[in-house]
């Protein structure tokens, strides 16, 4: 069962390689770290720290911003007339190569585990068997067909009889263009388990993976600028919101406006999900913060209910 | 749990203390530290814990393992007391004594296991009581190593009916306190307090370890309880649980515990508790060393040099 394969995936042990890592980090890139965390709530702890400095090492050596050490860098980062550019140029280090199907599996099996049969059970009693998913900021589509094809592997057991459907949106038309072909290479499908590769992909040009239509049909992709309030209007009713590794390009502002967005177009107990290192610390204090095995997930109160002790 | 079993229990941890790996040091030891820090007699301390080569080899490997760091080259019991500190000496000993204490029996569950989950949540307890400003960060340490004192005692009192317990929370992926509930009747919390009082640790410990599932019944007067099931449920969502995942969510803000923690940690009402929960995820690797260091079974006598 693909629930096997994902358990296996979680339970994997930590790298050994920690203690290299651990090596004579500058002290200065704990303060890029800070400034990183209160610029766009992207946070590294000690132990993705290092993934911190080898973005920074990147820039560096990139020719793009002039600075031989971390100390310089720090300065490029705060000086008035570069830090905008080279604080967008080095989120875009970070998140470099972030990107594959089947990223977050602890975000996968807590849905699988916990999130659906709750869902579910609640949904029964009403007899609603419809689920919308929004994945906003889904670039070049890794996140929207992942959910839509483990959500179709869910209406085998789980969610029998359920339909879904899926809003896969980015400001970016390239890639929406690109996320529409749904065409990846092998290091897009590192992950992705064998069953689901079998099951949902053909073979394309050069060997590379091509997605079904079955499951392109599932999901509507489409360009939105997460900071047009009049189109964020009409995004109501979404049981599921995914948002990763998009809200560190806002500034407080906008992204408080925006996360109010999300959560007004939540349903009451409703999930949104962020990156593995984002936090709506002093962004939103509305959503509850709640931990789930490897992984937490923001959820709207349902205001007809207490919460539960 | 019924008074039958209850005996049936006593009888049964009465024989796990009197097996022959029992910690001969430990109670000497407890009472040692338990006086005010300027009586302690430092040599005194030197003495007994050289007293076992085994436990003074696995002292020294803990002192200098990164979760410990500050003693790192560390070649002498003496030296590495002087830079711990007492209060760490005194949770080292602990760690050393109970894995010496478990080490010869027959266990239900890995022993790794329980170990990574022990010592993470003793790191976890008291990384959480200094973001806090939580008066006793040692304290919180000792509290959070001992707190399922009662999984080993399930452990070695009913070897083989626990083995189904933790095989069977293990497979529907639910607490292990719910599943030995309802297989047993009565949870480690129960049977490790028998224990602690058997042992005489001092009650503050003893309450965490009866009620560290129950906050609510446990003594308002002692926020060591709270703290460690905080740092209890962090630890089993964050990979250093039980050996399996959960499957059940927690919302900590509306937790019991929660409350009652914030009358005696003032910061944590405006905690960052995302970010304290991703900076967890440093502690794995290195609970995970210091395990191995525990499970290290060759003591090396080129770097030991025990203190005279």
């Amino acid at each position: 069962m693909a629930g096997e394969v994902l358990n296996a995936t979680l339970s994997a042990k930590p790298a050994p390689a920690a203690k290299e890592r651990e090596e004579a980090i500058d002290p200065v890139y704990l303060r890029i770290r800070d400034l990183v965390y209160q610029t766009c709530g992207i946070y590294h702890s000690d132990e993705k720290l290092y993934l911190l400095v080898a973005a920074c090492k990147r820039r560096m050596t990139s020719g793009g911003v002039k600075a031989t050490s971390a100390k310089e860098y720090l300065d490029a980062l705060t000086s008035i007339a570069y830090k905008e550019a080279e604080r967008r140029a080095l989120l875009n280090e970070i998140t470099i190569g972030e990107t594959c199907l089947f990223r977050s599996m602890p975000q996968i099996n807590a849905l699988k585990n916990v999130l659906l049969p709750e869902m579910a059970t609640e949904r029964a009693k009403i007899g609603l068997k419809k689920l919308k998913v929004w994945s906003a900021g889904c670039s070049t589509g890794e996140e929207p067909y992942t959910l839509a094809m483990f959500l179709m592997e869910q209406q085998e057991a789980l969610l029998k009889g359920w339909t879904f459907e899926i809003q896969a949106t980015d400001l970016n038309d390239r890639s929406v263009e690109t996320a529409k072909e749904g065409v990846y290479g092998d290091y897009a499908i590192r992950n992705t388990p064998d069953l689901y590769k079998r099951k949902y992909f053909v073979v394309g040009d050069g060997g590379k993976l091509k997605v079904k239509d079955e499951v392109k049909a599932k999901i509507t992709f489409q360009r939105l600028n997460l900071n047009d309030d009049s189109r964020m209007l009409f995004m109501k009713g979404m049981d599921l919101i995914f948002c990763c590794n998009v809200l560190i390009y806002f500034d407080m502002t906008s992204k408080k406006r925006v996360v109010q967005h999300f959560f007004s177009n939540l349903m009451p107990n409703g999930c949104f999900f962020l990156g593995h290192a984002e936090s709506l610390f002093q962004v939103n204090d509305q959503f509850r913060l709640v931990h789930l095995p490897g992984t937490t997930v923001y959820r709207k109160p349902d205001a007809g209910k207490a919460s539960k002790p | 749990m019924s008074e039958g079993l209850r005996d049936g229990l006593r009888k049964r941890i009465e024989k796990v203390r009197t097996l022959p790996s029992s910690p001969a040091v430990l109670k000497p030891l407890l009472e040692l530290l338990r006086l005010e820090p300027e009586q302690i007699n430092l040599k005194k301390v030197v003495e007994l814990v050289s007293y076992d080569k085994t436990i003074a080899a696995q002292c020294l490997r803990i002192a200098n393992s990164p979760l410990y760091g500050r003693a790192r080259g560390t070649e002498s019991i003496q030296a590495a007391i002087m830079t711990l500190g007492i209060q760490r000496v005194e949770d080292i000993l602990l760690t050393c004594c109970l894995h010496k204490f478990s080490s010869g029996a027959k266990w239900a569950t890995e022993p790794e296991v329980y170990w990574r989950h022990s010592l993470g949540c003793a790191a976890v307890c008291r990384e959480l009581a200094e973001r806090i400003d939580f008066r006793d960060p040692d304290k919180a340490y000792l509290a959070g190593l001992l707190h399922d004192l009662g999984i080993l005692v399930n452990s070695l009192a009913y070897p083989i009916e626990y083995k189904d317990v933790v095989a069977q929370a293990r497979e529907h992926g639910v607490p292990l306190a719910e599943e030995e509930m309802k297989d047993l009747g009565f949870t480690h919390a129960e049977s490790g307090s028998i224990l602690a009082a058997t042992w005489q640790l001092p009650p503050a410990i003893t309450e965490v370890i009866a009620f560290h599932h129950d906050v609510e019944r446990a003594p308002a007067d002692n926020p060591l309880v709270a703290l460690v099931h905080i740092g209890d449920l962090l630890c089993r969502y964050r990979g250093l649980g039980y050996g399996y995942e959960e499957w059940r969510s927690v919302e900590l803000a509306t937790d019991p515990a929660w409350e009652q923690l914030t009358k005696y940690g003032p910061r944590l009402a405006s905690m960052d508790l995302a970010r304290f929960t991703m900076d967890l995820d440093a502690f794995l690797p290195k609970v995970q060393q210091l395990v191995e260091s525990v499970f290290s079974t060759k003591v090396e006598h080129s770097t030991v040099e025990i203190s005279r």
